[in-house]
């Protein structure tokens, strides 16, 4: 199963080169003139930490890159985001962003995908990125997009679509699930798909930390636009910490595997989360600011996002995986451990076992490195995409989440095929004004 | 060479065994009079509840010469219907939190049936073992690590008088188990690498959770009366959900790897099960066993309403995978086809031989092992803290044990149920943390 996966993977990526060329003579040849040394225009779409991060990243990847366009739901981040970046020395005469190229608000991917950048740089909140994804390819964009990218079975169908589209385009797709780019971990995972520890068994991933910010009341937003700010307090938002954070470990186990596991089996709960006791900006005060004084209803403002999930992957050859995640105050483990019949290893540089074996080549920052490949890759003409990989590894986290909200095992065809779970608001009702708000999850939710 | 320690480790486990059981032998021998050869096999029961009527009819089932000779409850009412049926003499029942000690102090009584909750059982097994009793007693045996050091010293106490305790954790007994472990034992599966064990079911005595707590709220029951009568949902009695039903997965896989977890971090919570007629139990944890050589296992347990249901064992190795039973896949496949016995009976029966054989079987330590894993769990799940066995055994100073003269009549509030972060484990020395 996993090296006829593998060849396939290859396959089709030779077949998207193809197909990339039929595109290069056709419609959009105005988007792919990438190559080569020509330079590089890069729009930025989401400019909190991770989007700043990322631009950053990709502008040291390359000296022919520009940035010509910044996009947020939010006019001062966009203002102050294009600001920082002019302002940067490193990045002198590579910041080009005109007043008309700023563009803000809840369809500020729409306005940006009707500009003349190359590559987009995503890292808004994840829910909304399939439909971004999908603007960008349309408008034959190659894509740089943070990871997870999407919060429930809906979104990874739409983001699975638009790799194909991508695919038949010939645009890149690479994403910030930096793992699969450290040298270190490429060549500990060729030696694992040889069978140097054998067949896998079993394996375990954690991300398992202290907790994260939560933002108060701020002026001048409506409700949805606070709840955006705090994206990820709302699962319909961020995916809830098992898809937002420890996809990165999932997408190990994915990567160890070749492929997503069959079945899954969780069980978790909001044990402890509050933010209310000894918070700036509590959660009781934004209700009241939102409900004319009232906090009667304050707890959704704490947002529906769990503590903990743990999850049970089971693996095409029966290989039964653990996932633990989720916060607790004081607390801090974030790695992998996979078994196999020959021996283990930490996924990272060191295999165990009857072939031990270390890693001893040239350690690189894996969120630089991705940039660096992506844009080689656009540059060659053989571009990367990973979409199809990453919107895997995030159904398979959101999977783990489902299972676990629900109480019910299930398999991952079922997931894929029969789900019918779309929990994102549709684009045209997305404006400033109330919030979209989900109760808490039961631990025996109704399984859509 | 993670191999050879492991076999090493194996055969030491092996030979000690043979020797403990060699000692036993030869203890045995002298003290034990009664209950020899033929003689009747005369049965206390104490906890006449569902589990200790289920006991006591697979008891007298299981051998000839058996009779149910006297009976306690803490409540006269859970007594009636045993008594009926064995026609136990009135001076024979007794009623009441200390009836067991006047049942243990019968003469004509030679094993004793212990199925209380759980939180008794370390000072009725003291008891039983001090009376010269030999013991059945229902899993799990202690909710807490005081306790567990109760039973470990009963269990001592019990081999140097040649006494006999069998623990109900069936599985033990039961033959498609044994044979399959007899072969991963013996490198059916090679070494064992990983390993997952369930309890996944739905939900448990929902109604008669609210009749107890309208009993309760009404002023009809005291504290304790309501704690008692609900014992599976208060922590002190039933050692929460992992500890009370899943301990049997646990065991099973401890018996897979003749050996116990170093190490343990868990998860958990109370996500459907929030009413206060449920005490102050979980309904889910997940919690991760580190075994030697850093094997490590997952284990899973709920009770929620509506949930899938899956409730086995699993192990795999470099050579094989089991569901340890009666099925072994990989390179040397196998399946049990021998008989299957019920197993609630072949414990009794198991347990009755070996003390007309004069070569009693002492389950007391390794079940006070196997509960004692479950109870690490459950606590590395109320505290979110990932500690090792040997810290929990030493210094953690959770004390569970119901005081002594307790009365049905007393007030005892009920802990609140544990919230990660604001939870102390009783000995860990917490740094001093904010929530982010």
């Amino acid at each position: 199963m996993t090296a006829s996966k593998k060849d396939k993977s290859i396959s089709k990526r030779s077949a998207a080169t193809a197909a990339g060329a039929v595109a290069l003579a056709g419609a959009v040849a105005s988007k792919v003139h990438a190559r080569g040394s020509d330079t590089i225009k890069v729009g930025l779409l989401g400019c909190g930490g991770r989007g700043n991060g990322a631009v950053r990243q990709c502008l040291q990847a390359d000296p022919g890159v520009e940035v010509i366009a910044v996009a947020d739901l939010f006019e001062s981040r966009v203002k102050s985001s294009r600001d920082r970046l002019m302002r940067d020395n490193k990045f002198k005469g590579r910041v080009k962003i005109d007043d008309d190229h700023l563009f803000w608000g809840f369809d500020c991917h729409e306005k940006l995908a009707r500009c003349e950048a190359d590559l987009l740089c995503m890292a808004t909140a994840p829910a909304f990125r399939g439909r971004q994804m999908m603007a960008a390819v349309k408008a034959g964009m190659n894509i740089f997009t943070e990871k997870p990218v999407a919060t429930d079975v809906a979104g990874c169908r739409e983001v699975m679509a638009a790799s194909k589209i991508a695919e038949q385009k010939g645009l890149a797709i690479v994403c910030g699930t930096q793992r699969r780019h450290e040298f270190s971990r490429v060549e500990l995972m060729k030696r694992i798909h040889d069978g140097q520890i054998g067949e896998l068994v079993g394996g375990q991933c954690y991300w398992y930390g202290g907790g994260i910010w939560y933002r108060g009341y701020q002026e001048g937003l409506s409700e949805l636009e606070w709840q955006c700010l705090n994206w990820y307090h709302f699962n319909w938002i961020s995916g809830d910490q098992i898809c937002e954070q420890h996809i990165h470990n999932i997408d190990i186990m994915n990567w160890c595997f070749n492929g997503p596991p069959k079945n899954f089996t969780a069980v978790g709960g909001r044990a402890w989360r509050s933010y209310n006791d000894g918070q700036v900006g509590p959660a009781k005060e934004v209700c009241r600011k939102y409900n004319n004084g009232s906090d009667v209803d304050w707890e959704k403002y704490n947002g529906d996002i769990w503590d903990h999930i743990f999850a049970e992957f089971e693996y095409a050859n029966g290989a039964r995986c653990l996932s633990f995640s989720g916060h607790s105050p004081g607390t801090g483990r974030g790695d992998e451990k996979i078994v196999g019949t020959k021996g283990t290893s930490n996924c990272n540089n060191r295999i165990s076992g009857e072939n031990a074996w270390r890693y001893e080549g040239r350690n690189v920052n894996g969120m630089q490195q991705e940039h660096i490949d992506l844009i080689k890759s656009i540059r060659s003409g053989n571009p990367l995409n990973e979409g199809q990989r990453i919107a895997e590894s995030t159904l398979t986290a959101i999977g783990a989440r489902i299972s676990a909200y629900t109480g019910r095992s299930f398999s991952w065809n079922w997931l894929l095929n029969s789900s019918k779970q779309d929990i994102v608001p549709k684009q045209e009702y997305l404006r400033p004004g109330r919030g979209v708000f989900h109760p808490t999850a039961t631990g025996r939710d109704k399984l859509v | 060479m993670v191999q050879r320690q492991k076999l090493t480790r194996r055969e030491l486990l092996k030979s000690s065994a043979v020797t403990a059981g060699a000692l036993v032998l030869g203890g045995a021998a002298v003290p034990l009079a009664e209950a020899r050869g033929s003689d009747t096999i005369r049965v206390g029961v104490v906890g006449c509840g569902g589990r200790g009527s289920g006991a006591a009819r697979d008891c007298v089932k299981s051998s000839p010469g058996v009779r149910i000779v006297a009976l306690a409850d803490a409540f006269g009412d859970r007594l009636t219907s045993l008594k009926n049926e064995f026609k136990v003499r009135n001076n024979h029942c007794f009623v009441g939190l200390d009836a067991y000690k006047e049942l243990m102090a019968l003469d004509d009584v030679n094993l004793v049936i212990l199925g209380t909750p759980p939180g008794f059982r370390p000072p009725q097994l003291a008891e039983a073992i001090r009376r010269g009793k030999n013991v059945f007693m229902e899993k799990p045996v202690a909710v807490c690590p005081a306790g567990i050091k109760m039973v470990i010293e009963a269990s001592n106490k019990a081999t140097e008088k040649g006494l006999a305790i069998v623990a109900g954790t069936q599985r033990r007994h039961e033959p498609k188990y044994v044979e399959t472990m007899k072969r991963i034992h013996d490198g059916a599966i090679g070494e064992i690498v990983s390993a997952q064990c369930y309890w996944n079911q739905g939900g448990l005595w929902v109604d008669r959770a609210k009749t107890n707590w309208d009993n309760y709220k009404s002023g009809k029951w005291s504290d304790v009366e309501w704690q008692t009568r609900n014992w599976l949902f208060i922590k002190w009695l039933s050692g929460d959900h992992i500890v009370e039903q899943h301990v049997h997965n646990i065991d099973v896989i401890n018996w897979a790897f003749n050996a116990l977890p170093e190490q343990v971090h868990g998860l958990g919570g109370r996500q459907d099960r929030t009413g206060p007629q449920y005490g102050n139990i979980f309904d889910h944890f997940g919690v991760e066993f580190f075994y030697p050589d850093d094997v490590r296992t997952i284990s899973m347990c709920r009770q929620i309403p509506g949930t899938t249901n899956r409730i086995s064992e699993r192990v795999a190795g470099t050579k094989g995978v089991s569901n340890c039973a009666g099925s072994i896949e990989g390179e040397n496949p196998w399946r049990y086809e021998g008989p299957n016995p019920n197993p609630y009976v072949v414990e009794h029966a198991d347990l009755i031989k070996s003390i007309r054989d004069g070569s009693p079987l002492n389950e007391g330590q390794r079940i006070a092992e196997s509960t004692l894993c479950a109870i690490m769990g459950r606590e590395s799940a109320y505290s979110r803290q990932q500690f090792n066995r040997s810290w929990f055994m030493s210094r953690c100073t959770l004390n569970l044990l119901p005081p002594d003269g307790l009365k049905l009549s007393d007030s005892k509030p009920v802990d609140p149920f544990a919230v990660p972060g604001k939870y102390q484990l009783p000995g860990l020395v917490q740094s001093k943390r904010r929530r982010g």
